[in-house]
């Protein structure tokens, strides 16, 4: 057992939690919405890529940008579908109708790709770098950094722009920004959009580690939930840590206790944390 | 009140008609296997009622209560050779249990973190029992044989869905009177106004978190019993009752005729039901249009079909909220 090699492996792993989680932070943090089609939102991203790949002969680096403007269209039609409840702030609603587009992106998903894994290839996984023991790949290389820069660029976004304070108004008091003439409409849309877009980049980095199913949307979910609950809802920061000190867990655990239950002691670990700090990591 | 007064013995008539559904339907396999699994799924949707209806929250862990009662029906029969009534109990215990832990665990949570919480216990509860051999791993647990209820020197043993039928009815009409009467009750009204302005709640001497953990707790043998009736009609348990069907099954059947509504649950899984014995356009494409029916019933009219057929019966107003 190399710890090395676990600590590099956790930080790739956790990369990606926060890449996948990134959306749905800012979606809650922003609109206070929930999206429980999110593991099926993921699931698309990779097949859109997949298929644009294999069908149409694009390659890689072209296909996971198709895939993110694809997902962003879907996100405007179904922020466009879920208007009414939106602004009413009808929660309980929402996370219910999310819930059955997932199922139906799911059953639409098979029935369009078919129910057999796939490979989604990246030509970065084979690409692998070692330095004595420790070995990682380009691809992880490219999600790292993926990661780290589209936190900074949002970071920046949200806190340090014209943009970032009419999103922050929104996310404060909905029908007082309004009055000051901010379109509240606009806001959910693009908020939901970036949703939908980050997701699918998250899929097209992440992806291509293992064969792709069009039921993986249930399972990849679950672990968004642990960073976004534990990041603090709505934290861009929090989830980057959350991201990674997840990452760091799982690969430790996986390795030194048992590869099998990880999501589930994941679970147990955010469970000990709502009953010692209900708020996550980032209440102060 | 004449109608109030005719109450009683006209919901013992429709009971008793609900009896001979499956007969006046043709009385075929076909038939019963439907009206059985009907009652079965029903049942487990009134789990997720209680929570949906008077707490106003969405639990997406209820699968776990429904697999808890199938799990316990399988292993206490298959292992130990329990009978019917034995299992039935311990399937409520083994779930009342699990519900009073993740209760406590959910109970300072709200909205969607009780959401994502109940379901990442969901995720992770197949994910036990799908490695854990005690729970037959993947494989699930295979050959548990027909339902036998005993008391005393009688028995009764239930073999194939056309003898299953009466039990299931027994169990539906049971859970029909239990909601019924939590409706009326001190919790079930508590839970209604927690729900609807827990100031006025709290200020009147209610224990919110109390009331909260009652009612999850109440709701969970429900969906259990379920369970167990449908471990027994299948013979055979997986890991497979964790799937995102049964939880989508259970929402679609609460909202597709309207929350807070006795029969709402039995209704819309009838529904369901029907449309995937009857007209199925194969499992993909029912998928599509269970989900569609779930988004698009809370899309256009919140209030389910009852909301509908209230629009189109009263003159066109602006909604209210």
């Amino acid at each position: 057992m190399n710890i090395a090699q676990q600590l590099i492996n956790g930080l790739v792993l956790g990369s990606g939690y926060a890449l996948i989680a990134i959306g749905w932070t800012v979606l809650l943090g922003a609109a206070r919405l929930v999206n429980f089609a999110h593991g099926q939102l993921y699931m698309l991203g990779a097949f859109v890529a997949w298929a644009v790949m294999t069908k149409l002969g694009v390659n890689y680096f072209l296909a996971v940008p198709i895939a993110v403007v694809a997902l962003g269209l879907l996100g405007v039609v179904l922020q466009g579908l879920m208007l009414r409840p939106v602004m009413q702030q009808n929660l309980t609603s929402l996370m219910i109708v999310t819930l059955g587009f997932g199922y139906v992106f799911q059953g639409g998903a098979s029935r369009l790709f078919g129910g057999d894994p796939e490979r989604f290839v990246s030509p970065l996984q084979s690409a692998e770098i070692r330095f004595g023991e420790i070995w990682f790949t380009w691809q992880d290389v490219l999600t790292l950094v993926g990661t780290l820069v589209l936190f900074g660029v949002l970071w920046l976004v949200l806190n340090r722009t014209r943009v970032g304070a009419i999103v922050r108004s929104v996310a404060e008091d909905p029908k007082l920004a309004q009055l000051f003439g901010i379109n509240a409409v606009l806001v959910y849309i693009g908020v939901f959009v970036f949703e939908c877009a980050a997701v699918a980049l998250g899929a097209g980095l992440v992806a291509p580690r293992s064969p792709i199913l069009t039921s993986m949307g249930f399972d990849e979910v679950i672990l968004t939930f642990v960073v976004v609950v534990l990041g603090g809802i709505g934290s861009v920061t929090g989830s980057l840590v959350a991201g990674f000190g997840l990452g760091l867990f799982t690969a430790l655990f996986g390795a030194l206790v048992s590869s099998a239950y990880t999501t589930a002691a994941a679970f147990f670990v955010l469970l000990a944390f709502l009953v010692l700090r209900p708020r996550g990591l980032a209440a102060r | 009140m004449t109608i109030r007064r005719l109450a009683t013995p006209l919901a013992l008539l429709l009971a008793a008609l609900a009896y001979f559904v499956p007969a006046v339907a043709g009385g075929s396999p076909v038939a019963y296997a439907a009206c059985t699994t009907i009652a079965i799924l029903a049942v487990m949707s009134y789990g997720a009622d209680l929570i949906l209806s008077y707490l106003g929250e969405v639990s997406l862990g209820h699968t776990i209560f429904w697999a808890a009662g199938g799990y316990a029906a399988a292993l206490l029969s298959v292992n130990a050779g329990w009978s019917g009534l034995p299992t039935a109990a311990a399937a409520a215990v083994v779930s009342m249990v699990l519900a009073v832990v993740l209760g406590l665990a959910t109970l300072r949570t709200r909205e969607f973190v009780f959401s994502l919480v109940t379901y990442a216990a969901a995720v992770v509860a197949m994910e036990i029992a799908f490695n854990w051999s005690f729970l037959g791993g993947s494989d699930g647990i295979v050959g548990i044989p027909p339902l036998t209820l005993a008391i005393g020197s009688w028995s009764l043993s239930a073999n194939g869905n056309d003898q299953l039928w009466p039990i299931a009815w027994v169990v539906l009409m049971g859970t029909l009177l239990f909601i019924q009467r939590f409706r009326h009750s001190r919790l079930g009204t508590s839970a209604l106004m927690v729900q609807m302005n827990p100031d006025l709640a709290t200020a009147l001497g209610i224990d919110a978190r109390k009331v909260r953990l009652g009612v999850f707790v109440a709701s969970a043998p429900i969906s259990a019993l379920a369970g167990w009736l449908y471990a027994y009609q299948r013979a055979y348990v997986g890991p497979d009752m964790f799937e995102t069907y049964f939880l989508v099954l259970m929402l679609t059947a609460i909202v597709i005729v309207g929350r807070r509504l006795l029969l709402g649950p039995l209704i819309g899984t009838a529904l369901i039901i029907v449309q995937q014995t009857f007209f199925s356009i194969g499992g993909d494409g029912d998928k599509i249009v269970l989900g569609s029916v779930l988004a698009a019933i809370l899309l256009l009219w919140p209030r389910g079909l009852v909301g509908l057929w209230t629009v189109l019966a009263s003159r066109p107003r602006a909604p209210s909220r």
